[in-house]
């Protein structure tokens, strides 16, 4: 059985907006599974459905065998979700939002108190927890957000662009939690993000999302071995369709060379760089910033849609 | 800081769901914690109803006469007060419908395995309890200002059950009208229409029967009018006076049961269309 099977999944909102199109996936039991794609790709509206928060217009889904939409108590016990928003209590106690959490899952008091213990531990908050979270930076809370998730001990976990807002050192340690909880806890997580290098060092699946589509699904590895392990990119003052054409003519490129605006990008495949820089002087294809690099999801997902996730957003 | 080495979970049953009178329990001491840390929550709608009780009752009652009955006009009002305490209780209550969708914990709750109607009855426990409160505080005032009330233990009964059904059905009405709105500010633009004018309407101030018969047949189609009737019967009027220009039947018991059955009818609809329109409204 699949921890979590979605089958033709839809949502179109009042005024006929199309959020989500026919998403079909599966997520094995303890797979770390990534959504990656912009704002507005439909990676909040799909856990919205998964979490029962939003009512999809077709399709079906299913969380450890729960239908999400004839079966919402039971497929609401098996998870547990931390919103892209922080939804906490801040006149209440770190403790007493987990308790209340623990409460309405169902969790023994005692059990709850003895894991809310560990998790505050674990996650670096045991001196603040009984601190009012009004009281608390936004690390903390999204910390918070993530002990009280796990205090059910969720078969299923969802984090909803849980670093977004997050400044670069505390977006890192807490990549370093989310890391961990997949040692630790016997939980399958689903992860929406619009951060490379989180999907790629979190996830064993990406699931690249566009427009209410996935338009690619795989580990982060195959997703990048469609460009190869080199690129070389480069931005030209002329006409940048011209210049993909010419290194094609001259076979310094292949079909899945791509410019979006004045960025070219050439998946080298084998091929030396210095063909291709011989065709840019050759045809005075005016160049700049030219490097070799290894691609990231954000080249793959350029290439499937032709923005890059963050000008998407 | 970076996560350390981590202890063996301990092992928790797959399959669970906390008990209805669990969840309920759950959600109504966190609003009741809530509710705790805003005072003005609990002291605001106590203001003005304290205010007709202390001074404009028994103010009233010596510049007229009172009612020129057998019914003591300070405890006449000091029930009609419970009249809008009532009322700007459960209002504020219903506020915090609002400020939790834009604070964001009502998306917690929403995802919790719980029918989400104990999202809507567990907030209206302690709007409940709350009200009740107030409504001795209003009426521990009117008596310490003279106010003359007839205790019996099936007034008492009467009078319970007239004002929490009276609340149920207010804070059902509060609580739809919050879900309806988006704005904090408009939901405060609508407190006069909720709290305040069925007040001046009601029976609250001066019997139903000296105004004129429009206004008259108005109020006896609402419900704070027979709960009223029904709490004055219960603790100030063992004739039932407003029961009877009511219902004008010659039995007052049968009337008291007319009157409990209407502000039940009232409660029960309501409670039922909030439920549904909360229902509707967190889901999209």
């Amino acid at each position: 059985m699949h921890m979590i099977e979605v089958r033709g999944l839809r949502k179109t909102y009042p005024g006929g907006v199309e959020a989500v199109r026919s998403l079909d996936f599966d997520v094995e039991a303890g797979e770390v599974f990534g959504l990656l794609g912009p704002n507005g790709a439909g990676k909040s509206t799909t856990i919205g459905m998964l979490t029962t928060t939003v009512l999809p217009t077709a399709g079906s889904a299913r969380l450890a065998g729960y239908d999400v939409a004839r079966q919402p108590l039971q497929a609401r016990g098996v998870s547990s979700v931390v919103f892209q928003e922080q939804v906490l209590d801040g006149s209440l106690s770190g403790r007493q939002n987990i308790e209340l959490h623990a409460r309405l899952w169902g969790i023994d008091p005692v059990i709850a108190c003895r894991r809310t213990r560990e998790l505050v531990s674990s996650l670096g908050i045991e001196e603040l927890i009984d601190r009012k979270v009004e009281s608390y930076s936004g690390g903390q809370r999204r910390r918070l957000e993530i002990a009280r998730a796990l205090v059910s001990a969720p078969q299923v976990l969802f984090l909803d662009e849980p670093t977004v807002g997050l400044d670069p050192r505390i977006r890192h340690e807490l990549l370093d939690v989310i890391a961990g909880l997949r040692r630790r806890e016997e939980v399958t997580i689903l992860i929406t993000t619009h951060y490379l290098d989180e999907a790629e060092r979190l996830a064993d699946r990406v699931a690249i999302m566009h427009a209410g589509e996935l338009v690619a699904l795989g580990p982060p590895s195959a997703l990048l071995e469609r460009i190869g392990s080199e690129i070389l990119e480069f931005r030209t003052h002329g006409d940048p369709t011209a210049a993909v054409r010419a290194l094609r003519e001259r076979g310094a490129a292949g079909e899945d060379a791509f410019a979006v605006g004045a960025r070219v990008t050439v998946p080298l495949h084998g091929r030396a760089a210095s063909e291709a820089l011989a065709v840019i002087d050759g045809e005075r294809i005016g160049a700049s910033e030219l490097q070799v690099r290894p691609p990231n999801l954000d080249d793959v997902y350029i290439q499937l849609t032709g923005a890059p996730v963050a000008e998407a957003a | 800081m970076s996560a350390t080495a981590i202890a063996q979970p301990i092992p928790l049953p797959r399959k669970r769901r906390a008990r209805p009178a669990s969840a309920l329990l759950t959600l109504a001491r966190r609003r009741a914690l809530l509710t705790s840390r805003t005072p003005r929550q609990i002291a605001v709608p106590l203001i003005g109803p304290a205010m007709l009780a202390l001074i404009l009752a028994p103010a009233l009652e010596k510049a007229t006469g009172g009612l020129h009955s057998h019914i003591d006009y300070t405890s006449f009002v000091g029930v009609g007060a419970i009249g809008l305490v009532i009322p700007l209780s459960c209002v504020f209550a219903a506020l915090s419908v609002i400020v939790d969708r834009h604070a964001g914990a009502q998306r917690e709750l929403l995802a919790a395995p719980i029918p989400r109607a104990y999202l809507v009855l567990g907030n209206m426990l302690v709007a409940l309890v709350l009200a009740a409160l107030q409504a001795i505080v209003v009426v521990g005032l009117s008596a310490l200002r003279g106010g003359i009330f007839h205790v019996s233990a099936s007034g008492v009964a009467w009078f319970l059950a007239a004002s929490l059904l009276f609340t149920v059905f207010m804070y059902a009405l509060a609580e739809t009208v919050a879900s309806r709105v988006s704005k904090e500010e408009d939901f405060v633009g609508a407190t006069p229409v909720l709290a305040i004018l069925p007040f001046f309407f009601a029976g609250a101030l001066f019997p139903i029967g000296v105004m004129p018969s429009v206004l008259t047949a108005i109020a006896k189609a609402m419900p704070l009018t027979h709960a009223l009737a029904l709490m004055r019967y219960g603790i100030v009027d063992p004739s039932g006076r407003g029961l009877h220009e009511i219902w004008g039947i010659s039995n007052v018991t049968v009337e008291a049961w007319l009157s409990l059955a209407v502000v039940a009818l009232f409660a029960a609809v309501l409670l039922v269309v909030s439920v549904r329109v909360f229902t509707r409204s967190t889901v999209r």
